[in-house]
């Protein structure tokens, strides 16, 4: 049980407020207001509501998100969600029907002779 | 996907809140309160006030207990705290301190 690569779930009937940290990856169907910190990939379903800032390696964004995201490799916000922030990521992939407000900031290593 | 499960990773620090099923399998400090059962199993550590319908803890929990039907304190168990609720069963093994109200005068 001691294995990090566990999915967590937050169901959809529950409402965690404060700060959530930890590894292993993480289902939110319900709704997290506060800070989020994870060292694996986070999911926000479509169901799930996160007013929260959010660092994670990569998040997967179906449901409703606002507040500034920092992702150490990958953002994506498909069709169906909803995200108002800034994000700092290195890949971050918006999908057609998806609604984003905010700033993207992408680590794009420019050469050097510019 | 059946309940909420928090695990062994996931520390939580603040307040849960909810109408389902919750497992706990990592460490939540701050407050539960939950209308339905709450599990805290042997990897967690719960630091809280708990508010709910039923509770099973096999793990250590530290803070005052409210469950308007059931409390189990399972073999294994380490609980600090006050617990009042209707019926409280607590197992061979387990350790626990703190005060029972049973409040049969409500029932």
């Amino acid at each position: 049980m001691a294995n990090t690569d566990q999915t967590n779930i937050i169901g959809k009937g529950i409402t965690i407020r404060g700060s959530l940290t930890g590894g292993g990856g993480l289902v939110i169907e319900g709704r997290v207001e506060g800070q989020i910190a994870l060292k694996n990939h986070l999911t926000i379903e479509s169901s799930g509501i996160v007013e929260a800032d959010i660092r994670a390696d990569e998040l997967t964004i179906n449901g409703t998100a606002s507040g500034n995201i920092d992702a150490s490799t990958k953002v994506s916000i498909n069709q169906s969600a909803k995200v108002n922030g800034d994000i700092k990521a290195t890949r971050v992939v918006i999908e057609d029907g998806a609604v984003f407000n905010g700033s993207i900031e992408m680590e794009v290593k420019l050469p050097d002779d510019i | 996907m059946a309940n909420t499960v928090i695990g062994s990773s996931i520390v939580i620090d603040g307040e849960i809140s909810g109408d389902e099923d919750l497992v706990i399998q990592g460490t939540v400090k701050g407050k539960i309160s939950l209308k339905e059962s709450l599990y805290v199993e042997g990897s967690g550590v719960v630091e809280a006030d708990i508010e709910t319908q039923n509770v099973e803890i096999a793990g250590r929990v530290t803070g005052n207990i409210v469950a308007s039907d059931k409390v189990e304190l399972k073999q294994d168990c380490r609980v600090v705290g006050d617990i009042k609720a209707p019926r409280i069963l607590i197992a061979d093994g387990a350790s626990f301190k703190g005060n029972v109200d049973m409040d049969q005068k409500e029932r």
